[in-house]
């Protein structure tokens, strides 16, 4: 349907004319370069080797990952914040190539950025260690006594340090009681330790030493410090300060080489592009003199690319051909703009395979319709179709926000349109009569009509398997495998409405019998065939299951609107007085806002829920490896092609 | 109201304890639920705080279940007139009421429990293969479906119930 048909390509050229043809190759950006390596090993050709440029890719990855460094480095102390999607830089081919030259200036930076960091651990480490030390010292700020000059007499010693405070009474008692010739202060008190200096004479060490060891004892000694604990605590805060003050200096120097960031971001998309010149080298191989590249083109594109290499040279082959049974196809999908949005959708389950069919132009509707009913909600869709629409057309978006933003926008008028029908504005807030009928009070008809919508997305999968089997030759494939259990199922359908009972009941048993014949027609053994064949009719509960499935588009969709009209009932029950009023009107917006987001997020998860395991259950294939062509990647600029 | 009126008229009692079970039940399996998810969602912001908010995409699908509790309780008490003059239940019609309220209230309880334990597992592939976060949600999507069938039966059964 809507894959993009490829064409394998192959090109020979002169080696001393390769780095001309792969710039413009890039600027080119449709040709996806496959690495011919294993190829060429298989075939055992001398002549041809394998290229590369590893080392000025190692070169170019080396400068981005400076870039990449001080750019991280100097948006941590850019203010300025950017707008979120502002504009690109506009930069032409002789820009570029006088960037390429500034390596100084880079390197001029990148030093600069690395000191500074640099600068900022060391000082991040003094500041550590200062803390530590003060914190040592805060329970001997009481002492009075210089630190240094703690230690020995002739006769005595003098220590310091903490014991537990729950022996300190014990201690004190035993030096009382024992009459040992030691004193002791105690300096001060923590709930578990208490900090003690302990003077004793030599007589009694041993005791002494005994008793504080059984008291929990940890010595700490402070000889590097002069002056007394308070003393040195001071000292060491004003270093801290300075440090404070050295870190602010640095800040400064940082913040004056905010400027440099547009810099280093065009650097950045610069070193990128030719990053990636030279990373495809590698999947090239070479002779003495000629190169061959092989890659995929889309068809679409192959006269652009005989065009563009007869611009540069007439010395090269050109060959397309399609692609072999074993190739592995990469997917390019193209569809119409309302659709587009849809592919994302497919994306996150698997790209589809390159030989089966792309399922987003048939989704389209059913995902839309879906979602807008599992919101029901006018007032809410048209909030969310032109919220996106501004978005969408003030910051011009690309890539998957331009898809999420598309989706909401379709979701938002499905929504609308569906709250509509079913009477919901901000839930029973504007109060207008259904266009059809309230589902809160014909519940059973809304249930069915769900259902209804549920058969028809399951038939819609049934006939695209059919669809596949016909277009790969297989009609009989497509008869018995997707025509009699259709014939079954709307059998089975018919017989529950009265007037088509009678005709339902012939297609059922045709439907069934057909089912049970040839559902496992590779099987050899007739015994078995059959046998398979009638447990296959179990799968009609399997079918029951899908559809009900489908009951969630109204549980979701009444969710929002009962939700909606909860909080409609609590913010009336506020707007008595003035003041009420206002504050009812700040908790509607609250609510509502609230109850939007939560009925989007669910609308989203429960409508691809259904495609991927209802809907895509019974046709897709997945596993399409995404087409990467050669292009010029940016981030930050817009690069002009001249 | 006071509670000897409640206790006198057990219609409207059943009826309160319907709504209880259908809010309460509900309630404490998405609080559960949204409560794994935050575990874990934390430990990946953790490592890369710019991923807050796809966890919190995982962290709120848990939490639909107290809110279809909170619809059903919501319900009950319309019916029942709680928002302006009580209407007479009797008994029978008050046992229907609460039976109406327990779908919703044991599914609730149990699958807000399972889809936070799916959705906090979900937060695994955010840290490793943020690109991969639709998948995680379907799967924590899965487990919702039985909540929203038991949503509906209750909605049903609430919807047959004539006083």
């Amino acid at each position: 349907m809507a894959i993009v048909k490829m064409k394998k390509v192959s090109m020979i050229a002169l080696q001393s004319e390769k780095n001309i043809i792969i710039k413009n190759l890039q600027k080119f950006g449709n040709l996806q370069v496959v690495n011919l390596e294993d190829q060429i090993a298989e075939q055992g050709f001398l002549e041809l080797q394998p290229d590369n440029d590893n080392e000025s890719v190692a070169r170019l990855e080396a400068k981005l990952s400076q870039v990449k460094f001080s750019l991280d480095f100097l948006s941590k102390f850019n203010k300025e914040k950017k707008p979120m999607f502002a504009p690109k830089v506009q930069i032409n081919e002789a820009q570029s190539k006088e960037y390429l030259e500034k390596e100084e200036r880079l390197g001029n930076v990148y030093e600069t950025c690395r000191g500074i960091d640099g600068r900022f651990t060391e000082l991040k480490s003094v500041e550590t260690k200062l803390h530590n030390t003060i914190a040592q010292l805060i329970p001997w700020m009481p002492l009075a006594v210089n630190l240094d000059e703690i230690g020995n007499t002739q006769n005595t010693s003098t220590v310091i340090g903490s014991i537990s405070t729950k022996y300190l009474d014990e201690f004190s008692a035993a030096i009382k009681d024992e009459n040992l010739e030691a004193y002791f202060e105690k300096v001060s008190e923590e709930k578990e330790y208490t900090y003690l200096m302990v003077v004793y004479h030599h007589v009694c060490e041993e005791r002494i030493l005994q008793l504080l060891k059984q008291s929990g004892w940890t010595k700490v000694s402070f000889n590097e410090f002069s002056g007394t604990a308070e003393e040195n605590v001071n000292k060491l805060k004003a270093e801290l300060e300075s440090i404070e003050t050295k870190r602010a200096e640095l800040t400064k120097q940082a913040e004056g080489m905010v400027s440099e960031i547009s810099f280093l971001e065009i650097l950045y998309d610069l070193y990128t592009i030719e990053k990636d010149k030279s990373s495809v080298v590698k999947d090239l191989v070479k002779t003495d003199k000629t190169f061959m590249l092989y890659g995929w083109i889309p068809e679409k594109h192959i006269d652009a690319l005989t065009k563009l290499m007869e611009g540069i040279t007439d010395k090269y082959t050109l060959n397309f051909d399609d692609p072999g049974e074993e190739d592995e196809i990469p997917v390019l999908l193209d569809n119409p703009a309302v659709v587009q949005p849809l592919e994302m959708i497919t994306e996150q389950y698997s790209l589809p395979n390159p030989r089966s069919l792309d399922p987003n132009l048939v989704m389209t509707p059913f995902f839309v319709v879906f979602f807008g009913m599992m919101i029901t909600d006018a007032a809410y869709g048209i909030i969310m179709a032109i919220a996106t629409a501004i978005f969408l057309k003030k910051f011009k978006p690309a890539g998957g926000m331009k898809k999420m933003m598309g989706l909401m926008f379709l979701g938002g008028i499905s929504a609308f349109i569906w709250g509509g029908v079913f009477g919901g504005w901000f839930g029973d807030l504007i109060r207008v009569r259904p266009w059809w009928f309230n589902p809160l009070e014909e519940p059973l008809k809304m249930l069915i009509f769900c259902l209804v919508l549920g058969i028809i997305q399951l038939y819609t999968g049934f006939i695209l398997q059919a669809y596949k089997s016909i277009k790969a030759g297989n009609v009989m494939d497509a008869v018995y495998d997707q025509v009699l259990w259709l014939m079954l199922l709307t059998g089975l359908i018919f017989m529950a409405l009265p007037p088509l009972a009678i005709v339902g009941k012939y297609m059922a048993i045709v439907g069934a019998a057909g089912t049970v014949l040839f559902s496992a027609r590779s099987e050899k053994n007739i015994v078995k065939r059959l046998m398979s064949g009638v447990l296959s009719l179990y799968n009609v509960t399997g079918f029951l299951g899908d559809v009900l499935s489908y009951s969630r588009l109204f549980a979701l969709g009444l969710a929002t609107g009962v939700i909606a009209q909860v909080f409609n009932a609590m913010g009336v029950m506020m707007g008595g007085s003035l003041i009420g009023k206002v504050f009812m009107v700040v908790f509607l917006v609250i609510g509502h806002t609230f109850n939007l987001a939560l009925a989007v997020l669910g609308a989203y998860v429960h409508s691809s829920r259904l495609q991927y395991v209802e809907f895509f259950g019974k046709f897709f294939e997945g596993e399409g490896k995404p087409f990467e062509p050669l292009r010029i990647r940016t981030k930050y600029i817009q690069s002009e092609n001249n | 109201m006071n509670f000897v009126e409640l206790i006198g008229n057990s219609g409207l009692f059943l009826a309160f304890l319907g709504s209880a079970i259908a809010v309460g039940l509900a309630g404490c399996g998405s609080a559960v639920g949204v409560g794994i998810v935050g575990q874990a969602a934390s430990g990946v912001v953790t490592e890369d705080p710019s991923k807050f908010g796809r966890t919190l995409l995982l962290q709120a699908l848990p939490g639909t279940q107290g809110i279809y509790g909170l619809l059903i309780g919501f319900l009950i008490w319309s019916k029942i007139g709680v928002f302006g003059g009580l209407l007479p239940v009797t008994t029978e019609q008050g046992f229907m009421l609460l039976l109406a309220g327990i779908p919703i209230g044991l599914v609730g309880l149990i699958s807000g429990i399972y889809q936070g334990k799916a959705a906090a597992a979900g937060c695994g592939i955010i840290a490793k293969r943020p690109e991969e976060l639709a998948k995680g949600m379907v799967y924590a999507a899965m487990v919702e479906t039985y909540a929203v069938l038991a949503l509906l039966a209750s909605f049903l059964m609430l919807n047959g119930i004539v006083l």
